[in-house]
């Protein structure tokens, strides 16, 4: 089992859309896979085209076994969803003992291949809880200055969660909503590259057909799987970028 | 003690590593006078242009050099003598002047069934 979580303190920078691509990636190379939404928003079921749901809460709350409220969504894909009721878990997660391991606990005897954590962008329990059970942590961003922040914030906390004794088995970077167009979009590519060298993973070209498959409660790999944010660029006579080269480069960190 | 004058290289993916020199050339580029803008862009179109006739064939060193040495004595192409050889042997094998028999023999290739061997002295000047 390998426990991939996303995060950036920064909103909106492409999380919740890069899990459940990904998840249905992973589904395509036979790997039993679990999305867990960590974020009370709740929109990864939506993302599914699935109404929000308790899960979350009644996972942790209610006691309730994983098996019996996971969704199956696609085959080989399950989800377990959040809704506003996760904001509870947080409140009854902070008056348990180990708080910090709860889900790590709750998920190491998983059947799961893959287990895929969407956080929420912000800094509680919750958020701690994902980072210490996961071994990978991806790292969406989009080339601009706060988001980029966001990702020092985070390898911040990683840090002191390493401190505590955790490891990590590593993290990416993954730049998204990226225009090569514009100045400030190559300036911020340039500084990602500069600091985080091999850690950053081609990008995620800026895409229209993402929102729209949303909207229509679809994945990319349904509703545009040759959309550019699907396939990246073409660079010379090569593709770079696009949540189909990321797949294949998180599957070779998977399979070691 | 290690030189200053080493620099630590960065280890990027190599999309990544594509990406970034492609963006940055653009870049610079950009920064360039307008008519040399225009003369890289004109280059470019050039390049585009000529991708359709373009083809990479092996052959044997002696007929390369062969070919080379005609084009240069006559001032002519290599691309243009290549071209009128290949139009004249399509010509003859249309119209069963050329025997492919003669020099067929089963290849051992996953991809192809039959190879050519053409005799040694083709190539002993």
């Amino acid at each position: 089992m390998f426990i991939i979580a996303l995060a950036n303190q920064k909103g909106g920078v492409g999380k919740t859309t890069t899990a459940v691509t990904l998840a249905s990636g992973f589904t395509q190379h036979q790997k039993k896979t679990l999305l867990i939404d960590l974020d009370p928003q709740g929109h990864i079921a939506f993302s599914f085209g699935f109404d929000k749901n308790p899960g979350l809460y009644r996972w942790l709350v209610l006691d309730e076994p994983l098996d019996e409220i996971v969704q199956t969504v696609r085959p080989g894909l399950d989800i377990l969803s959040s809704d506003k009721r996760t904001e509870s878990v947080k409140r009854h997660i902070t008056l348990m003992d180990f708080r910090e391991t709860i889900l790590f606990d709750r998920l190491k005897d998983s059947d799961y291949d893959i287990i895929l954590l969407d956080m929420a962008p912000s800094l509680d329990v919750l958020h701690i809880n994902g980072l210490v059970a996961c071994d990978w942590v991806l790292i969406p961003t989009r080339p601009d200055a706060m988001a980029v922040d966001g990702v020092k914030e985070i390898l911040l906390t990683m840090g002191e969660i390493t401190q505590r004794g955790h490891q990590f088995s590593g993290y990416s970077i993954l730049p998204t909503f990226f225009d090569r167009t514009t100045r400030e979009t190559i300036t911020q590519f340039q500084e990602i590259v500069k600091t985080f060298g091999e850690r950053v993973l081609p990008p995620i070209p800026q895409d229209t057909r993402v929102r729209e498959a949303a909207a229509y409660g679809k994945t990319l790999w349904e509703y545009s799987p040759n959309s550019p944010a699907m396939t990246g660029y073409l660079e010379g006579k090569i593709q770079v970028g696009g949540y189909k080269q990321i797949v294949d480069r998180l599957m070779e960190v998977i399979d070691g | 003690m290690a030189s200053r004058n080493l620099q630590r290289r960065t280890i990027l993916d190599p999309a990544v590593a594509d990406l970034l020199a492609g963006m940055e050339n653009k870049q610079a580029e950009a920064r360039l006078p307008r008519r040399v803008r225009e003369k890289k862009a004109k280059e470019r179109a050039k390049i585009r242009a000529r991708r359709d006739q373009r083809v990479t064939y092996d052959l044997p060193p002696q007929l390369k050099q062969a070919m080379f040495e005609l084009a240069e004595s006559l001032s002519l192409p290599a691309s243009q003598l290549a071209t009128l050889a290949l139009h004249r042997f399509l010509q003859s094998y249309s119209e069963g002047q050329i025997d492919l028999l003669k020099y067929k023999k089963p290849s051992r290739s996953p991809r192809y069934e039959w190879k050519l061997e053409f005799p040694a002295e083709w190539w002993q000047k």
